[in-house]
């Protein structure tokens, strides 16, 4: 992914393009508001990292709506240290993708990065999902692993299709809190873990090769590969 | 001085007096001198009329002797007769000579003249010719001189009085409130320096100034309550905040020292990353609360379906609930409309749900249910059969960062049940803690929609018959 930080503090920045770097991304970074809107409105980017209060005259709400008016339609992930609801919800509005409050972990960044790219490349919402031997289909809700049918209650159906959405991507606790289940708080217990490992229980007991994995220290992934 | 407020107003009063007086004199010094005067030139009208009967009767010389005779006699002191030949020559009347600003044609005249041991008058004449001879008539106004100065003299006096009174009133009232508002300047000084303790003076009565310094008052009782929990939400963060960051140093001081083996290292730094999380956890809590605290979520009040907000938390903690074989169940009335913040609801209902999960025993049970009370508010109760809480901790479980003898060992950080309060009451409501021998009830209530309350009260028994428990699990096993 080619990716463009504008973030002012050098500490923050040094971490997150070298993080970056490590993932494999292509990483420019600007250190102040004017320098970040000339890169986004002039370079083909696929992700945006903006840090929502930034030195001189140009916030980064502002760029973002000056760039959205622009037509550019880059996904942009909020860099903020402002943490109250009102923010966050402010901050989407004003054409943000999505929100995420410092400190945060890097794991964190890199999967909702992961998402955002994802989504912009465009999902067909009602397309058939597979994942190995796994398969589901969005529409008739069926879920099969081989030829084994799988019963899901509602919600870790739709537990399931977020991950299966995001294979081979790393998908963060919070993540899964706030897709799956609208939760924008931290419940402060293991309660997604549970979910997971019931979920697990259905569709990786009995087989060989366990597709949902734990990332340490990260989240969980539905993957094929070892 | 002339700037105070308190003197502009009196002058401002004692002009208008003024002005109110001179209006009302006014008018009535031309009523009258109009009135006098018409009076006089009818009396000196008749008189002249009389002497020309006189004359008409007794010719000239009866008019002389009449004239000699009345003159003589006195009959009036402020009388002024004189007749003259043609060529005005007196020939009888108290007038030594025709006055120079009379003229020979008949008709009444307002003139100053001569008037021997009296000095100068104004008098009012009257003019006739009978014959030959030139009659003048007249009075002066000696008479009403000393009227018309005491008339003037009153009305300056009036104005005197009004101005020394005005000027005093305005003097005193500007004493008495420039000795109020620099008792409340002292005040507000005193709390600018850092005192918020202090109030401003009030009194029994109502009036103006008095409204605004209870008004003052008012806020300052809610400044200084913001204060004090501004103060202690920071003494509790620097509290509970510093055992974590005392570890955290401890763990990377002792790093630093004993460097040990890079597989430890990598261990220790993940332990430390994992302090920093609880570090920002709690920090996280404590601002939520504060916004909570703040009142400023109320802009995210919409209409919400508690019993699908209920449900939905219950079916979160489900799995986490089977695992310890916890019965969790959800009982509603169906589809409640309530005016409230859906984040924050959420929040404080997995709150609760968590604590009641955490001291419900295995294979024990977690109720929660959502009621219509039919008074306008919903209820709704957590309540486990764990071991309750004594009378004496029910207090004290509100507090920020208790934590019950109870929930020792367990994961948290004490704030839920804050949290859980600082909801509560944003909604209207506050938390009620209940025993249920054994465990703990929990309970609040929240606002029915306008519309919701209206339909409820028309058919409540349709609501109570489709009640019904929603088991959201079965224990499993």
């Amino acid at each position: 992914m080619k990716i463009l930080l504008v973030e002012d503090n050098e500490r923050v920045s040094q971490f997150v393009v070298k993080g970056l770097q490590e993932a494999g991304h292509t990483v420019d970074h600007a250190g102040n508001g004017r320098d970040g809107m000339f890169l986004a409105a002039s370079e083909p980017y696929d992700v945006i990292i903006m840090d929502r209060m930034l030195p001189g005259e140009i916030d980064g709400l502002a760029i973002i709506e000056v760039l959205r008016k622009a037509g550019k339609r880059t996904p942009i992930l909020i860099l903020s240290a402002l943490s109250e609801v009102d923010d966050r919800i402010r901050g989407l509005r004003s054409g943000g993708d999505d929100y995420l409050t410092k400190p945060f972990a890097f794991g964190e960044l890199l999967a909702r990065l992961d998402a955002l790219h994802r989504r912009a490349q465009g999902v067909n919402a009602e397309a058939p999902l597979t994942v190995g031997d796994l398969h589901m289909d969005p529409l008739t809700r069926k879920v099969t692993r081989g030829s084994r049918p799988i019963a899901l209650q509602p919600r870790e159906f739709k537990l399931l299709e977020y991950l299966m959405r995001h294979a081979g991507q790393v998908v963060t606790r919070t993540m899964l809190l706030e897709n799956v289940w609208d939760y924008h708080f931290d419940p402060q217990t293991n309660v997604v873990d549970v979910h997971i490992s019931k979920l697990r229980q259905k569709i990786d007991a009995e087989f060989e090769r366990p597709l949902l994995r734990t990332v340490r220290n990260a989240g969980y992934t539905v993957t094929t590969d070892e | 001085m002339l700037r105070s407020s308190a003197l502009s107003l009196a002058f401002g009063y004692i002009a208008l007096g003024i002005i109110a007086l001179v209006l009302f004199a006014a008018p009535l010094w031309y009523a009258w001198q109009v009135t006098i005067q018409e009076g006089r030139i009818e009396i000196l009208q008749v008189d002249a009329q009389r002497l020309a009967e006189v004359y008409r009767r007794e010719g000239a010389d009866g008019m002389r002797s009449f004239i000699d005779t009345r003159v003589r006699m006195q009959i009036a002191s402020e009388r002024i007769l004189l007749l003259t030949d043609e060529s005005l020559h007196p020939l009888s009347g108290n007038l030594p000579v025709w006055p120079a600003d009379v003229p020979l044609v008949p008709g009444n005249y307002k003139v100053r003249m001569e008037l021997g041991d009296q000095g100068t008058q104004m008098a009012l004449v009257h003019v006739a010719t009978l014959g030959k001879y030139h009659l003048l008539v007249g009075r002066d106004n000696a008479l009403f001189a000393p009227l018309q100065t005491r008339f003037w003299y009153g009305l300056a006096a009036a104005i005197a009085v009004l101005s020394i009174a005005g000027l005093l009133i305005g003097l005193i009232t500007r004493r008495a409130l420039m000795s109020r508002v620099h008792s409340i300047r002292q005040t507000v000084s005193a709390i600018i320096h850092g005192d918020l303790k202090h109030r401003l003076p009030t009194h029994l009565n109502d009036d103006e100034l008095n409204t605004l310094s209870r008004t003052i008052n008012g806020m300052l009782e809610q400044i200084e309550l913001l204060v004090h929990g501004v103060r202690n939400v920071s003494n509790s963060i620097a509290h509970d905040l510093r055992t974590p960051l005392a570890e955290l140093r401890s763990r990377l001081e002792e790093l630093a020292l004993i460097r040990p083996s890079p597989e430890e290292t990598f261990a220790e730094v993940d332990g430390a990353v994992a302090d920093v999380d609880r570090v920002i956890r709690i920090f996280d809590a404590l601002l939520r609360l504060a916004e909570i605290d703040a009142g400023m979520r109320r802009s995210g009040f919409v209409p919400l379906d508690i019993s699908d907000l209920t449900a939905n938390a219950v079916e979160f903690y489900a799995p986490a609930a089977e695992l310890r074989n916890i019965d969790l169940a959800s009982h509603s009335e169906g589809a409640l409309t309530v005016s409230g913040d859906p984040v924050l609801l959420a929040q404080a209902l997995s709150n609760l749900i968590d604590n009641a999960l955490k001291f419900a025993p295995e294979n024990g049970a977690v109720n929660v249910t959502v009621r219509n009370r039919f008074d306008g508010t919903v209820e709704v109760s957590v309540s486990d059969n764990g071991p309750g809480i004594s009378d004496s901790e029910k207090s004290k479980v509100m507090e920020r960062f208790y934590r019950g003898d109870a929930s020792r060992g367990t994961p948290g950080v004490g704030l839920g049940l804050s949290l859980a309060q600082a909801v509560a009451k944003l909604h209207g409501s506050t938390l009620e803690l209940s025993d249920q021998n054994p465990g703990l009830r929990v309970a609040f209530s929240l606002p029915l929609e306008e519309a919701q309350t209206a339909a409820h009260a028309a058919a409540p028994q349709k609501s109570a018959a489709a009640e019904q428990a929603v088991p959201a699990t079965v224990a499993s096993g």
